[in-house]
């Protein structure tokens, strides 16, 4: 047997060292990459990859796609449906793009993904293609979340703030005002929960996943406290204001106030504790307000209210948002860019982001359209959202992803119990420099 | 090779050219014949394997034309062994693996005695049995993430009944790796089962009786006879089981998504965020080729292991 098996040690040394050559050759050949010109007129057909947004009921992307091609009978949009779970969809972008595909020219993006997406090469830089005033027209903080190394790498297609939704039927029963700071949504859901009125006070998303870092921006935010110096170089999350924010948290479930699961929730299980009738106050996105007021799957119809998120008591209100929302972006594969570009400004013009308002039900970036009085008055949240201080997640730094897995992760085990508020603090803060530092996991 | 050295020995008397040349000529129609398939291998299977082991010594960059490779570096798992986060996860997967693997291994050859004594139910238990094992533990892990729901679950309420409240089984980092380890459990025992099943049917009935009749009681022929003779179904179950469990990353993905914290993370699932969420290619890829490293040794000193002791058992 022994004597046997040398030659095929020889042979997989052989097939082996082969290997490793053909992946050396494979490596030379690629060399810096260059921005295409988008040259000639735009004509032909595109394919827009984009996840589904707005109202199931009806798909906006298909309205938009059909008003597009009015507008520009030369170009012809293909829609292909991508994933709707924000990570399983990155994957599958790393995967095509990394390996050259050209399969799609447009793709709808997450607003955390520029600095990583423009750092990998993932996504064309845009500054050759849109001049000055075209970024003016976004509304205030946007474009700046675009922005890596002086390139814009997507252009907003709409986005998202976060709201305090609450139960107006209980505040009535038991004449309360509606909160204005974090302190008094813990106490007014300590009496609404004494009154046996409501089983629990508050949901959120405080399970180990991106939208805890969403959630903690905020209250952190509120607190006075940042996760990351504006230069994005060093770590701040290790403050006495991000400890307030975080034993403040951890309050709600100790009391209480939070199921002890919220530990475990995500937008939809903490949205179904409150609309089945079991909460009294919910952080969510603007969707919620739609959702609650479904008569198909809420039992809180028309009780409900939405307001700006409070603050702690001390600072000026309301508290702060975070953005959310998605970006266009342009694959840097494309074969026609001409006709990319010409997408892309047309999606964040004036009609498409009147539909997007209007049919989609989603916050639209142009600052013009989101003060029309028509827009605002197509949905209760947008007036709100006009008075919403908003606060963006450090996603201009490229390490972003490693930064915001250092702060769910320590995040959510301090809100577990399973390590104190300054603990998690002090490791996630040596976590996001190693992070920054790019030394490590 | 039996079958290729048929030919040989029947011509045996007194020709040893021929029956080398006939052998040699068969073993070339062999690889003829098996060069496609070895080729197919070739392609889906050790080029990505070889190419994650160049691209964990590397560094990685994406460019517009794919990735760039450079140079020769070890900062790759420099990184990785610096990471207290991938020590946990190996430890975690490691412990995972021993107590999931035991248990599923005790419960299946239980129930594969219990089936071996059925005669007329057998198949729709079987049937019955094997439902976990063809559900697609997304799915699974999706159903199990409702049983351990701390609101509505069903799991908290079985406890609300007896007293104790607001348990959070997902929520707390030990229970939450228990509660893995029972769905996981849940699904893959029956494959157990299938497989010692079908090697206690393969046992030759003539042992068992000799044994009994030299007046060896249950328990005896079930240690001394039956056990010994089913470690060849036993040791395949067990390395499918090692190579699976070790590649644990479904159900943490959907259960738990590796907390609270990163307390029920794997390293297949560390291995996917680092290269897919953070797009550290050179650090995942060491992730990737770490763990492949570590499953070979494991099977190969297993198999060893295993090989010598069915030697001894047949001297």
């Amino acid at each position: 047997m022994r004597n046997r098996n040398k030659p095929r040690i020889a042979a997989l040394a052989a097939a082996t060292a082969a290997v490793l050559a053909l992946g050396t050759a494979c490596s030379s050949s690629s060399g810096a990459p260059s921005v295409p010109k988008a040259t000639g007129s735009a004509s032909g057909t595109i394919t827009w990859f984009a996840n589904q947004f707005g109202p199931t009921t009806s798909d906006v992307r298909k309205t938009l796609i059909s008003d597009f091609e009015k507008a520009y009978p030369n170009i012809k949009v293909n829609l292909v449906q991508a994933p709707s779970d924000s990570d399983t969809y990155r994957s599958t972008l790393v995967t095509q793009i990394s390996g050259g595909s050209s399969s799609f020219d447009v793709y709808n993006g997450d607003v955390v993904w520029p600095a990583q997406f423009g750092k990998q090469n993932l996504a064309l830089p845009l500054n050759s293609y849109f001049d000055s005033a075209y970024w003016n027209t976004f509304s205030k903080g946007l474009v700046s979340s675009l922005t890596y190394q002086n390139q814009t790498y997507a252009v907003p297609l709409f986005t998202d703030n976060a709201f305090l939704f609450y139960r107006k039927d209980l505040l009535a029963q038991a004449h309360l005002p509606v909160p204005t700071t974090w302190e008094q949504v813990q106490s007014e859901a300590e009496t609404l929960q004494k009154d046996n009125l409501v089983k629990y006070g508050f949901a959120g998303q405080f399970d180990a996943y991106e939208g805890l870092t969403c959630d903690w921006t905020e209250f952190a935010a509120d607190a006075g406290a940042d996760s990351v110096n504006a230069g994005g170089t060093a770590s701040t999350i290790d403050s006495a204001a991000a400890q307030k924010a975080l034993t403040y948290m951890r309050g709600l479930i100790t009391s209480g106030v939070a199921p002890k699961a919220i530990t475990t929730f995500q937008e939809q299980q903490s949205e179904t504790l409150f609309t089945s009738g079991q909460d009294a106050f919910l952080r969510n996105w603007t969707y919620a307000y739609a959702d609650s007021n479904s008569p198909g799957t809420s039992k809180v119809v028309g009780k409900v209210g939405v307001t700006n998120l409070p603050t702690f008591a001390g600072q000026s209100g309301p508290g702060y948002s975070v953005t959310g929302g998605w970006n266009l972006y342009i694959n840097p594969h494309s074969k026609n860019i001409a006709a990319d570009v010409a997408f892309l400004k047309w999606m964040t013009g004036t009609q498409a982001q009147t539909v997007i308002a209007e049919q989609g039900g989603e916050i639209p970036t142009v600052a013009s359209v989101l003060d029309d009085p028509q827009v605002q008055a197509s949905n209760p949240a947008y007036p709100i959202a006009a008075k919403n201080k908003l606060n963006a997640r450090p996603s201009y730094v490229a390490q972003y992803s490693q930064i915001s897995e250092a702060i769910y992760n320590n995040v959510n085990a301090a809100l577990s119990g399973s390590a104190s508020p300054q603990a998690a603090l002090s490791a996630a803060n040596s976590q996001i420099n190693t992070a920054l530092s790019s030394n490590g996991l | 090779m039996t079958v290729i050295d048929t030919p040989g020995r029947l011509d045996a008397g007194g020709r040893p050219r021929r029956r080398g040349e006939l052998r040699r000529s068969s073993a070339r129609l062999g690889w003829g014949f098996a060069s496609p398939a070895l080729l197919v291998i070739a392609a889906v299977m050790i080029f990505p394997i070889v190419f994650s082991i160049v691209m964990s010594f590397s560094h990685v960059n994406v460019t517009g034309n794919g990735f760039q490779l450079s140079g020769v570096t070890g900062r790759n798992y420099s990184i990785l062994f610096g990471s207290p986060r991938y020590w946990h996860d190996l430890e975690f997967t490691v412990i995972y693996t021993l107590c999931t693997v035991v248990v599923e291994m005790i419960l299946g050859t239980l129930i594969a005695l219990v089936l071996e004594r059925l005669t007329a139910a057998r198949g729709w238990l079987m049937a019955l049995l094997l439902m976990p094992w063809a559900l697609i533990t997304v799915v699974s892990a999706d159903l199990w993430a409702y049983v351990y729901n701390g609101v509505y679950g069903v799991f908290d309420a079985i406890f609300n009944a007896v007293g104790v409240h607001d348990l959070n089984v997902l929520g707390t980092p030990t229970q939450a790796a228990i509660a893995m380890g029972v769905a996981d459990v849940w699904k893959t025992t029956p494959f157990v089962a299938i497989m010692v099943l079908a090697g206690l049917v393969m046992l030759p009935g003539e042992v068992v009786e000799a044994a009994r009749i030299d007046g060896a009681n249950g328990w005896t022929i079930f240690w001394k006879v039956r056990l010994p003779l089913l470690r060849p179904a036993l040791a395949v179950a067990v390395m499918f089981r090692i190579l699976q469990a070790f590649g644990l990353f479904d159900l943490p993905y959907v259960l738990t998504h590796g907390g609270p914290g990163t307390s029920t993370e794997s390293l297949a699932l560390l291995g996917y965020r680092v290269l897919f969420n953070d797009l550290e290619f050179g650090p995942g890829a060491a992730v990737a080729a770490s763990t492949a490293v570590i499953v070979l040794v494991v099977c190969l000193l297993f198999l060893k292991v295993f090989r010598t002791q069915v030697g001894e058992q047949e001297d």
